[in-house]
């Protein structure tokens, strides 16, 4: 599975991305990055102190982090969510699965991803130009670092 | 409660890892049975003396003598970061002068299998937790008993210790006042 780390602004054009909902916006992952829509499931906490991280899933025998980029991208008044988003990050060379809770259901497409314009968060690594609606163009790794050095 | 060394012969032919469970605020944690001397009741703990370690240590509150040791006593909630809870129950470290406040011993079981902690999981709970363990659907981290207390803690600690216990026993006979 390639990664979307290395210049994905070229690298994502004419490609899948699945669209997910938080709130009344809507955000971008590469769609190679991710593994399925799962329904609600119980989410187990335990101490730790890792920004963004609320817990874990167990999904089919994996123990799945539950990553709530919510909190950066829509702040604390998110709407409650209701799936998660199993997404795959890379630790190296290691990927690993996260789950991604978002608000409603996501949608596949594809589209013409554009650089990302005036003073976007390092994690907007493109737009995503759709018939009526610009959709930020998401990158994980970046979004924790962004978390971790806020 | 006296636990007694595993015999490595008579462990299951799983090679399964004996664990104690035990619960802090709620959440449950899995600590090697190998790793604990002894579980035992509150009694005969003693406030950490005015002084103590000055303001490095504020997770150890409490000292505890036994067969003329002291251990140092970690409050679980302060090592952990999380809210204050009721603790029942002291779990006394096996080689380590370190002991940890609980608030109760679930049970005592065997995992098979210690799932590494996922790496995205990048904080203190690197050092907190040697891994998870599932029981049924459920995931409890198990803890690594170095880390409550590392070993320049542990250094820092008996310091202090020393010096509280020689100041508190006056100067020595003769010895010249300032």
């Amino acid at each position: 599975m390639s990664s979307a780390h290395a210049n994905p602004t070229s690298r994502a054009a004419g490609r899948s991305f699945v669209l997910f909902p938080l709130g009344k916006k809507r955000f971008a992952l590469p769609a190679d990055l991710v593994t399925e829509l799962a329904r609600p499931d119980r989410l187990q906490a335990f101490p730790h102190t890792t920004p963004l991280l609320t817990g874990v899933l167990l999904r089919r025998s994996h123990i799945v982090p539950v990553f709530d980029v919510a909190q950066v991208l829509i702040g604390p008044g998110a709407p409650a969510r209701k799936f998660y988003l199993i997404a795959t990050r890379r630790f190296g060379a290691a990927p690993e699965w996260t789950a991604i809770p978002v608000s409603g259901e996501c949608e596949l497409t594809t589209g013409e991803v554009v650089p990302p314009a005036g003073k976007l968060p390092a994690y907007v690594v493109g737009l995503l130009s759709l018939e009526r609606e610009i959709v930020e163009l998401l990158d994980l790794e970046k979004l924790a670092e962004a978390e971790v050095s806020a | 409660m006296r636990l007694t060394r595993t015999d490595p012969r008579k462990r299951s032919s799983r090679r399964g890892e004996a664990v104690i469970l035990f619960s802090v605020a709620g959440t449950s944690f899995a600590i090697a049975v190998s790793a604990v001397e002894e579980i035992r009741s509150l009694e005969g703990l003693r406030p950490a003396p005015a002084g103590f370690a000055g303001s490095r240590l504020p997770k150890v509150k409490h000292l505890l003598e036994r067969e003329r040791k002291t251990y140092f006593v970690v409050d679980s909630n302060l090592h952990f970061h999380i809210l204050p809870s009721r603790a029942t129950r002291v779990l006394i470290l096996r080689h380590l002068p370190v002991a940890v406040l609980v608030d109760n011993i679930e049970r005592t079981t065997e995992i098979t299998v210690l799932h590494a902690l996922p790496r995205a999981f990048e904080g203190e709970e690197r050092q907190w937790y040697r891994g998870l363990a599932l029981f049924g659907e459920q995931v409890v981290p198990v803890v690594r008993p170095e880390s409550f207390l590392s070993k320049g803690e542990v250094a820092v600690a008996q310091a202090s210790a020393s010096k509280l216990a020689a100041a508190a026993e006056g100067p020595a006979p003769g010895a010249a006042s300032a």
